[in-house]
């Protein structure tokens, strides 16, 4: 057969089939098959970012909320622990020199509630990172050493999986005495089991990849692969689960906290706080209203960031 | 001719629900040192997995190697520990594969995976295997070598890449390069250069090269012997000029002829019709006996063994039975 010898076939495409591509088409997805589909195109990915109106706007408030917990003592000149000397300053209602009002000790829920995101951040940042290291190791682990070892580690993802992990954490904090380091390390703890499914899944399928094999083929070990070419790969995935992930962190450290099992007294924590305010909060709305409000506005940050690196960084997305 | 790797009976299969599959099924051939040999077949007649096998990189499961040696310097390359395996990839025989594309980690910048690899098996500071491998992208001709070190992998083309995991691969000097298809993902203007690069290293190095194609023009031009394999086993074997002037399988003839030739006007390019059999389910007798045109009746019912119809030749057809190997 010489098809160029006839003449070219209608651009209808056969009848009931999908009609033929136009050139544009034609050249759009010879651009796609060209342009090698790579997982991290950082610079692209920035570009994208930049134009993606949500997450510009949860990169705005969460840098907004680091930069208050950073600068608490020059926005409020009251402190958030020593209780106010003067009975009278109970309960104040919001304006004048307590723009958000003061609570039953006589202190300044604003300073309060900067003073209670130095918390909420730190808690929720380092439990993540947690969470995220011993979720990569778990699951590159399981990923790359395959048969038993795979098989070993994600039963034991599953176990935990299937404990309540409130419970898990409530009998914890009664065993051992609350401090900021058991909250951090215990959400960590409680946390890490999802990254270690997502990690294992990529490995899974960057793991035959030609430049794996290639970079074997060298005579780069184990160690080599997994730290070297399987986890970099994996860390655009890695950081938009873990932006995602630490609105959840946030609300659960404030639910521990408001069953008064999180962070010790006096240290100002939102969910505390908001704890705390239940009793009068008829009365003195203000006390719990804001540091929710606080706990809302940072995990929507948080997740209005996570979409929009999703959106730029995430092959799935634009692929 | 000193020989530098001796393959005898290598077997590789891999599980898969119906059964084992012998992808590989006895493979033995030598390479001599400074040596190039071209392993020949069509796609799915077990090449590829004869590279791998060489190198121990056959992914388990599915695929095992369960028999045969590979002799190097008098050690049996499938007997050794692993760590020992990990010092012979890279340094003694390395490999580059079809896909230049798709070999190189996209996080890192080319020159940095270079330097890797040879901060990786000589032990330099970072300085120093830096420079050297800037001295690797000039050797394999990548202009402005110095810029070059900190492109990312997407920011070169195809051939420029394939140029990448040749410096990788050569930056150890290994005495046996494995060549699997270099130039087959690339444009014809490009892999003419990167053959005739292949060839300039070669020569250059003094390496031995095994160059794994379905391209009998690439063959014709680099290899000095040619390996013709046929679904997992070696079929003919012979020096590159007497192969093309006098093939000695029914198969290599067919290959041969579905070479279009220039100034040759023909209605249709002559095929082997039908195509590579399943491993699981290989014809009873001669594995080519469903594609052969000169088929005897013996072929049905009897494989043939590798026959030795003349000097350094070697043929396993019924044909050609002089006397058996």
């Amino acid at each position: 057969m010489t098809p160029s010898r006839r003449p070219m076939p209608a651009a209808q495409g056969t009848p009931g089939g999908p009609a033929a591509p136009g050139l544009t088409e034609v050249f759009r997805r010879m651009e796609g098959t060209l342009q090698q589909p790579c997982r991290t195109c950082w610079s692209g990915g920035w570009a994208r970012f930049r134009r993606n109106r949500t997450g510009m706007a949860g990169a705005f408030i969460v840098a907004a909320l680091y930069l208050m917990a950073v600068f608490a003592p020059a926005l409020t000149p009251y402190d958030p622990v020593s209780h106010g000397s003067l009975p009278e300053m109970r309960h104040r209602a919001p304006g004048g020199d307590h723009p958000l009002g003061t609570d039953k000790f006589g202190r300044d829920v604003f300073a309060r509630v900067l003073y209670g995101s130095r918390i909420s951040l730190t808690i929720s940042f380092l439990s993540v990172t947690i969470s995220v290291i011993v979720g990569a190791l778990a699951g590159a682990a399981a990923g790359y050493a395959g048969g038993w070892v795979d098989a070993v580690i994600m039963r034991f993802v599953d176990a935990l999986m299937a404990i309540p992990r409130l419970f898990l954490l409530l009998t914890c904090v009664a065993l051992f005495s609350s401090s900021i380091p058991l909250v951090i390390i215990l959400l960590g703890a409680t946390s890490w089991m999802a990254t270690a499914r997502l990690v294992r899944g990529q490995i899974l399928s960057l793991r035959r990849q030609d430049f794996v094999v290639a970079a074997e083929s060298l005579g780069a070990g184990g160690r080599r692969i997994i730290f070297r070419h399987l986890i970099p790969n994996t860390l655009t995935v890695m950081i938009i689960s873990a932006t995602l992930r630490i609105g959840g962190i946030i609300l659960t450290e404030a639910s521990l906290s408001f069953l008064g099992l999180g962070v010790p007294q006096p240290v100002p924590s939102w969910g505390r706080m908001v704890f705390e305010g239940r009793e009068a909060l008829l009365g003195a709305w203000w006390v719990s209203t804001f540091p929710g409000l606080a706990i809302i506005i940072t995990v929507i940050g948080y997740n209005l960031l996570g979409d929009g690196l999703k959106e730029s960084f995430d092959p799935v997305n634009f692929g | 001719m000193e020989k530098l790797l001796e393959i005898r009976g290598l077997t590789t299969e891999f599980v898969t629900s119906e059964g084992a599959a012998k992808a590989v099924d006895g493979v033995g051939f030598d390479i001599g040192a400074g040596e190039t040999v071209g392993l020949v077949g069509e796609s799915g007649c077990g090449k590829s997995v004869t590279a791998l096998s060489i190198m121990r990189l056959v992914q388990y499961p599915p695929g095992r190697i369960t028999a045969g040696s590979v002799t190097m310097d008098g050690r049996d390359l499938m007997k050794l520990p692993e760590k020992q395996m990990r010092r012979v990839r890279g340094n003694d025989i390395s490999i580059i594969f079809q896909e230049p594309l798709t070999s190189l980690n996209p996080v890192f910048t080319c020159g940095e995976q270079i330097r890797e690899t040879i901060a990786l098996h000589q032990k330099m500071g970072r300085r120093e295997s830096r420079l050297k491998a800037i001295e690797m992208l000039r050797l394999v001709r990548i202009p402005d070598p110095e810029k070059r070190y900190d492109n990312y992998p997407h920011q070169m083309s195809g051939g420029m890449r394939q140029r990448v995991m040749m410096a990788m691969a050569l930056s150890c000097q290994p005495r046996l390069l494995i060549a699997d298809e270099p130039s087959t993902a690339l444009d014809v203007s490009v892999q003419a250069q990167i053959i005739e690069l292949l060839l300039d290293l070669k020569e250059r190095m003094g390496m031995s090269v095994l160059l794994i194609t379905h391209d009998l023009a690439v063959v014709a031009q680099m290899a000095d012997r040619v390996v013709v394999m046929y679904a997992g086993v070696v079929v003919e074997q012979a020096p590159i000029d007497s192969l093309f002037s006098d093939p000695m399988h029914p198969y290599t003839e067919g290959l041969m002829a579905s070479i279009p030739k220039l100034g040759e006007h023909l209605e249709r390019l002559p095929v082997i019709p039908g195509n590579v059999p399943d491993p699981l389910r290989l014809p009873a007798g001669c594995r080519f006996s469903d594609r052969c045109p000169k088929r005897i009746p013996r072929c049905l019912v009897e494989e043939p063994p590798l026959f030795s119809p003349a000097e350094g030749r070697l043929s396993r057809c019924w044909l050609r039975g002089g006397i058996a190997k």
